[in-house]
C-alpha cells in the first residue's frame, strides 16, 4: 500500500463499498466465526493509529519497514488485541464505577442526605477517590508475611477483574464465548475465598484472621445453591451457554416466572458471595475493623474496594443473564444492531451504536439498585445464622427451585 | 395504652425474627428515597449554608469595649482560666484595664457574659474560631468587638431572693450585682484607701471619721449601693482582710 | 498446674545481667503459657465498636467469647480532684463535661447537690424546667444510643435517620440555652434563664416561641420514632442479633450493681425518677417501661419505650410551666459557701443511677466531690454479659450499655 496521505489511511478503513467484512478480510481472526465488536473497534482503531503513525514514518524515512510492519495483518491483529483488551476493560470500570456512584446515590437519600456532590452530579467522585488513594503511600506492616501478603490481594483483584470482563454484554461483545460460559465466571468467582482465607492469614492481624475464615466459611456455602440454581437455569434452557440461555428467555418468557423462588435465592446468594450488605460480615466494621483488608491500605484498599464493586456488577450481571433476558427486551430482538448474520453487520448505519449493550447494563444496574436497598433496610448478619441460612434455608430453596422446574419441564412440556 | 410500643412489641417480637422479614424496612427506607429525591434532604450543605441559629447561641464572647468596666468578674468567674485582665490604652488614650480572652482555652459556656454586671460581654453567633498558631488564638479586647449585638445575645442574670420566695414575693427578680455589698470591720482598717482605688465604679469613697493618736486622719471606705456591682475586687485588695462581701440571701 | 513447675523466662533486666536464655526455655514457656485454640483479641481504645477511648480484651475460642477484661482510664482527667479547686458555680461547667451525651443530667444533679447541702427547696416552675431540659437530654442521649445502634449492626440509615431527629432536640437545646451539647443550664438555686426570656422580641408568654415548638418536636418526633424503629422492630437482621444475647438475670444484675434500662430490662422495677423522685419527677405522670428477658432486645426496648415517655413528660412540663405563667421565680439568690456536712443525691441519668456524694467544708470550694458513674459499673460487667456469645454479638452488647467514657473515666 502506498502512503501517500493519512487520509487514505482512515479511508482505507470506510471505503465505497462500506465496511470491510472484519471476518472475512482477516486472516487472523481470533474469534471464529463469530463478530465482536470490541475486537472489530480495536481494530479499526489500530487501522487509524497505527496507519497515522505508519504513515508518519514513512513521510521522514521513505520505504522503512517499519511501516510496512506496523500494518501488516499480524500485527493489526496483535494490537487490536490489545486495544480490545482495553476496551473491554473500560467500558466494565466505567460500568462499575457508575453503579458505585449508583449506590453513593441512592444510599444518600436514602438516608436523607446528598450522597456523593462533586461534578456530574457527584459522579466524579468516585474518580476523585481512585486518584486519592493513588496518591498514598503504600504502607504496610513488617510483619506481614510478604509472598502471600501480596500475592492473594493481587489474585483477588486479578480474577475479579477477570471475571466482570468475562461476563458478554451482548452476542457480539464478549472475551471468549464457550458453551460452558457461566461455568466458567463461577468457577473463576469461587476462587476467592481460597485467596481472602490466605491473605487473611498472612496479615498477621487477628481481625484479618477472622474476617478471613469467615469469608471463606460464608462464600464457600454460598456457592452451593448459586450452582444449583444456574444449573437448573441450564436444565432449563438446554445449555450452559451464555448466548443459548438467552435467546431461550426472548423466545419463550424471562426465567425469572418459572424460577421465582430461584431469583429470590440466588439474588441473596449472590450478594453474599460478593461480600455486601447484610451480609458483609468478612468486614464487619463495628467489630473486625476492616476484616480481612485491615492491613491493606492506600492503592491496595481501593482496588480491593473496586474487586468488591466488581464482583457486585458481576453478581447483578449473572441475575440479568439468568432471569431477566440478558441483553434482549421480552419478544424482542435487537436484529438491527446483532443482525441475524454476519455479512449484514456493516449494512446499517447505526451498527455500532450499542443498544444491546446498554439494555444489559441498565438491567443490571437495576439489579444493583436491589441490592443497593436491601443494603439501605438491613443489619450485618450474625455468622452462624448466616451458615444456618445458607446450608438450611436457601440450600433447601434452591433444590425446591429444581424440582419445580423439573415438574414443568415433565408436564408442562411445550415451550420448555 | 401508656406504653403503646412495649405494648406492641412485646409479645410479636419472636414472631418477626422467625420470617425473613425485610420488606417492611426497605420499603420505609425507599420511601423515604423518592420523599428526598423530589425535595431536597435534610442535610445543610455547610459551608455554603448555615444553620440558624437563636440570638441567645454561644458562640464567641463578644465585648463592648466602652461599656465595659474593667470590673474583673468575667475573669473571675470563667472556670477555664481563659480571661485576664489587661492594661489598654481606650479611646481616649488613657490606660484602662480590660478582658483578654484565650480561645484556645475557652470552653463557652457564656459565664462571662452571664456574670457581666453591665452587660458588657455578650455572647455572639460566632463560631469559626479555627487559626494557624496558637498565639492567634488570644483575643485582645479591640479583638473581641463584635458589631451587630442584640439584646438576646446579653445575658441576664436575674435572681430572687430566697427569703422573698419563702415569704410568697417570689415575683420579685433582681439583679445579681444589685444585692451583696461589700461590709467592713472597722476595727481591721487600716486606712489604705487600696478599695477606693481598685474599685471599677468609683463607688467607693473615704469618709474621715476622726484622727488616730498620731493625729492622721482615720479613713474608712462607704461603699455606695448603687454604684457597686458586688465584684469584690475590694475584698481581694484589702491588706488586712477588713472587707467582706455580706451576702444577701 | 501448679506455679512451681512453670518456667521462669528471665526479663530483661535479668538478661542485662547476663543471664542466659536457651531456646528450650523459651519453647517451654510458651508451650506452657500459650493457650493455642484461645486467642486473645484488644478490641480498642481506637476501635469502631468503642465509643470513646476504652479497652474490651477478649478471649475468643473460635468465634466463641470465653472471656472478657474491659480495660476504662484512658480518658482520666481527674475531674474530681480538680472539682476541689473550684468554686461552686465553676463546677457546673465541668459537670457538663462529666458526659457528652448526658450533660444537662449531670449538670442537674450537681445542682441538685449543693441544694441539697444548702438545704433550700427551688421554686416548682423551676423543678419544671429542670426536668423538662432532662427530658430533652434523656431523648437526644437516647438518640445517640439509637444511632450507635444502628452503627454497630450494620446498618447506617438508623445512625442517620437518628442523628436526624436529635437534631431537633439540639436545636431545642441551642434555643433553650444557646449550646448544643454542653448545655451549662441549670445553676445552684434555679437555671440559666427563664424559658419565657428566650424569645425576646416576642414577649407575650401564651406566644412563646420556644415553648410552642417544643411541642411541634414532640409531635413530630412521636411520629418519626415509629419509622425508625419500623427500620428496627421489623427487622429479622436486627431482631436476630439482639434478642437472645448478652442475657443477665435479676440476681446477676443486683451482684454487678447494674442499674438503668439494662437493670430494667431484667426484670427489676425500680427507676428513680419514680421511686426516689427529685424535683418535679413526682408531679408528673408517665410509665416506666420493665421486661423480664435481660437479653439485648429487652434493653432496646426499654430505652426505646423511654424516649415514648419522655415526650409525655415535656408535654405536661410545658402545660404546667405555662400555666405558672411569667412572673414565677426561675433561680434563687444562693449563698457562695456551701456548710460543713455530707450530702449524697441521686438520679435517674440516661444510662443508669448517677449519683454525686459532696463533702463541703464551709467554704466556696468542695473539700470532696465524688461522682458515682453508672456506666463504670455496668460496663465492669460485661464479663458476665459477654461470656458464651460470639464476637460479633459483642458490639451490640456493648451498644446497649451505652458507653460513654466522659463518666466512666472522669
Amino acid at each position: 500500500m502506498a502512503y501517500t496521505s493519512i487520509i487514505d489511511w482512515i479511508t482505507g478503513v470506510y471505503s465505497q463499498h462500506g465496511w470491510a467484512d472484519p471476518i472475512q478480510a482477516n486472516p487472523y481472526y481470533p474469534f471464529g466465526d463469530a463478530y465482536n465488536l470490541p475486537y472489530d473497534l480495536g481494530m479499526k482503531l489500530w487501522n487509524i493509529i497505527g496507519g497515522a503513525i505508519a504513515w508518519l514514518l514513512d513521510l521522514l524515512f521513505p520505504g522503512n519497514d517499519v511501516s510496512t510492519w506496523l500494518v501488516c495483518d499480524m500485527t493489526n491483529n496483535i494490537f487490536a488485541l490489545v486495544l480490545f483488551m482495553v476496551l473491554v476493560f473500560a467500558v466494565v470500570f466505567v460500568a462499575c464505577l457508575i453503579s458505585l456512584w449508583e449506590e453513593r446515590k441512592v444510599l444518600g437519600r436514602g438516608m436523607d442526605r446528598r450522597g456523593t456532590m462533586i461534578g456530574m452530579w457527584g459522579f466524579l467522585q468516585c474518580v476523585a477517590d481512585g486518584l486519592k488513594t493513588f496518591m498514598k503511600d503504600n504502607v504496610f506492616s513488617k510483619k506481614v508475611d510478604g509472598m502471600t501478603y501480596w500475592w492473594t490481594v493481587a489474585l483477588i483483584i486479578g480474577t475479579s477483574v477477570l471475571i466482570d470482563c468475562m461476563v458478554p454484554l451482548s452476542p457480539r461483545w464478549f472475551v471468549v464465548n464457550y458453551d460452558a460460559g457461566l461455568l466458567i465466571i463461577m468457577g473463576l468467582y469461587a476462587l476467592a475465598p481460597f485467596f481472602i482465607l490466605v491473605s487473611g492469614w498472612s496479615q498477621n492481624n487477628k481481625y484479618s484472621l477472622i474476617g478471613g475464615i469467615r469469608a471463606a466459611e460464608m462464600m464457600i456455602s454460598y456457592e452451593v445453591p448459586l450452582l444449583i440454581i444456574i444449573a437448573t437455569a441450564a436444565l432449563l434452557a438446554g445449555s450452559l451457554n451464555i448466548g443459548d440461555i438467552v435467546m431461550a428467555q426472548t423466545k419463550h418468557f424471562w426465567y425469572v416466572i418459572p424460577m421465582f423462588v430461584g431469583f429470590v435465592t440466588f439474588m441473596i446468594c449472590a450478594t453474599a458471595e460478593s461480600e455486601r450488605a447484610p451480609f458483609d460480615l468478612a468486614e464487619a466494621e463495628s467489630e473486625l475493623v476492616e476484616g480481612w483488608q485491615t492491613e491493606y491500605g492506600g492503592m491496595k484498599w481501593g482496588l480491593v474496594m473496586l474487586a468488591d464493586y466488581l464482583r457486585g456488577a458481576c453478581s447483578c450481571g449473572i441475575i440479568v443473564l439468568l432471569f431477566f433476558g440478558g441483553w434482549n427486551l421480552p419478544f424482542m430482538e435487537w436484529t438491527y444492531f446483532l443482525g441475524d448474520g454476519i455479512a449484514s453487520f456493516h449494512q446499517n448505519f447505526m451498527w455500532w451504536f450499542p443498544a444491546p449493550e446498554l439494555t444489559f447494563l441498565l438491567k443490571a444496574w437495576l439489579i444493583f439498585f436491589v441490592m443497593i436497598a436491601i443494603r439501605l433496610g438491613t443489619g450485618r448478619v450474625r455468622t452462624d445464622s448466616i451458615l444456618n441460612l445458607g446450608w438450611k434455608v436457601f440450600m433447601p430453596l434452591s433444590i425446591l427451585n429444581l424440582v419445580i422446574v423439573l415438574i414443568f419441564k415433565l408436564f408442562i412440556g411445550g415451550v420448555f | 395504652m401508656s406504653m403503646e410500643y412495649i405494648e406492641k412489641y412485646r409479645d410479636g417480637r419472636h414472631k418477626c425474627w422467625k420470617d425473613l422479614w425485610i420488606v417492611r424496612p426497605i420499603f420505609v427506607t425507599l420511601k423515604l428515597m423518592a420523599k428526598t429525591t423530589v425535595h431536597r434532604p435534610i442535610t445543610v450543605l455547610y459551608p455554603y449554608e448555615a444553620l440558624w441559629n437563636p440570638d441567645n447561641y454561644r458562640g464567641r464572647p463578644g465585648l463592648d469595649f466602652n461599656k465595659c468596666l474593667g470590673c474583673g468578674m468575667c475573669a473571675k468567674y470563667c472556670p477555664c482560666s481563659a480571661i485576664i485582665l489587661v492594661d489598654t490604652p481606650d479611646d481616649a488614650g488613657k490606660t484602662v484595664s480590660r478582658p483578654q480572652i484565650n480561645m484556645g482555652r475557652c470552653s463557652f459556656c457564656a459565664y462571662c457574659a452571664e456574670y457581666c454586671p453591665v452587660d458588657a460581654m455578650t455572647v455572639t453567633p460566632i463560631v469559626e474560631l479555627a487559626e494557624y498558631t496558637r498565639a492567634d488564638l488570644i483575643y485582645g479586647p479591640r479583638r473581641l468587638a463584635y458589631e451587630n449585638t442584640t439584646e438576646g445575645m446579653k445575658v441576664r442574670n436575674e435572681v430572687t431572693l430566697y427569703s422573698d420566695f419563702q415569704n410568697g414575693k417570689g415575683e420579685i427578680r433582681q439583679s445579681f450585682f444589685g444585692l451583696d455589698r461589700p461590709e467592713l470591720d472597722e476595727k481591721k482598717c487600716i486606712s489604705c484607701k487600696k478599695c477606693q482605688k481598685v474599685c471599677p465604679t468609683g463607688a467607693i469613697t473615704m469618709v474621715e471619721h476622726g484622727t488616730n493618736a498620731k493625729g492622721k486622719p482615720i479613713l474608712w471606705p462607704e461603699v455606695s449601693a448603687d454604684k457597686c456591682v458586688s465584684c469584690e475586687n475590694c475584698v481581694s485588695a484589702c491588706p488586712k482582710s477588713a472587707l467582706h462581701l455580706k451576702e444577701v440571701c | 498446674m501448679t506455679d512451681e513447675k512453670k518456667t521462669q523466662i528471665p526479663d530483661a533486666q535479668a538478661i542485662a545481667e547476663g543471664a542466659e536464655v536457651t531456646k528450650e526455655m523459651v519453647q517451654e514457656y510458651t508451650s506452657q503459657n500459650m493457650d493455642m485454640d484461645k486467642m486473645w483479641i484488644t478490641m480498642g481504645p481506637q476501635h469502631p465498636f468503642s465509643h470513646g477511648l476504652w479497652t474490651l480484651k477478649i478471649q475468643a475460642d473460635g468465634e466463641i467469647v470465653t472471656d472478657a477484661d474491659p480495660i476504662v482510664g484512658y480518658l482520666h482527667r481527674g475531674w474530681e480532684k480538680e472539682a476541689e479547686n473550684r468554686t461552686y458555680p465553676k463546677i457546673i461547667p465541668m459537670a457538663d463535661r462529666l458526659c457528652y451525651a448526658s450533660s444537662m443530667m449531670y449538670t442537674h444533679l450537681y445542682c441538685m447537690t449543693c441544694e441539697k447541702a444548702l438545704g433550700i427547696e427551688i421554686p416548682e416552675k423551676t423543678k419544671y424546667i429542670r426536668v423538662m431540659a432532662d427530658e430533652i437530654n434523656r431523648l437526644q442521649s437516647h438518640l445517640m444510643w439509637l444511632a450507635a445502634v444502628g452503627t454497630d449492626l450494620g446498618n447506617f440509615t438508623a445512625f442517620l435517620w437518628a442523628s436526624r431527629e436529635r437534631e431537633f432536640w439540639m436545636d431545642m437545646n441551642v434555643r433553650l440555652c444557646g449550646a448544643r451539647m454542653t448545655t451549662n443550664y441549670p445553676r445552684i438555686g434555679g437555671v440559666r434563664n427563664d424559658v419565657f426570656d428566650i424569645d425576646l422580641d416576642m414577649n407575650d408568654e401564651e406566644k412563646s416561641r420556644f415553648m410552642r415548638d417544643i411541642v411541634r418536636c414532640c409531635d413530630h418526633f412521636d411520629k418519626a420514632l415509629w419509622d425508625i424503629i419500623a427500620l428496627i422492630d421489623n427487622n429479622s437482621t436486627f431482631i436476630s442479633r439482639m434478642v437472645g444475647t448478652g442475657i443477665i438475670t435479676r440476681e446477676q444484675c443486683a451482684n454487678l450493681g447494674i442499674t438503668g434500662p439494662a437493670m430494667r430490662g431484667t426484670g427489676v422495677d425500680f427507676d428513680v425518677r419514680r421511686d426516689d423522685p427529685y424535683d418535679g419527677y413526682d408531679l408528673v405522670d408517665f410509665d416506666v417501661p420493665v421486661l423480664s428477658a435481660g437479653d439485648s432486645y429487652a434493653r432496646y426496648m426499654i430505652r426505646v419505650e423511654e424516649m415514648f415517655q419522655a415526650t409525655r413528660i415535656i408535654r405536661q412540663c410545658v402545660d404546667k410551666i405555662r400555666s405558672l405563667g411569667r412572673s414565677a421565680p426561675y433561680r434563687l439568690k444562693v449563698p457562695s459557701r456551701i456548710p460543713a456536712g455530707k450530702t449524697y443525691c441521686r438520679i435517674e441519668d440516661c444510662r443508669g443511677e448517677a449519683a454525686m456524694y459532696l463533702v463541703s467544708d464551709g467554704t466556696d470550694r468542695p473539700y470532696r466531690l465524688k461522682v458515682r458513674s453508672a456506666i463504670f459499673v455496668n460496663v465492669s460487667s460485661s464479663r458476665d454479659l459477654l461470656m458464651g456469645c460470639r464476637i460479633a454479638d459483642v458490639p451490640v452488647i456493648m451498644a446497649m450499655i451505652d458507653m460513654c467514657l466522659g463518666e466512666t473515666d472522669r
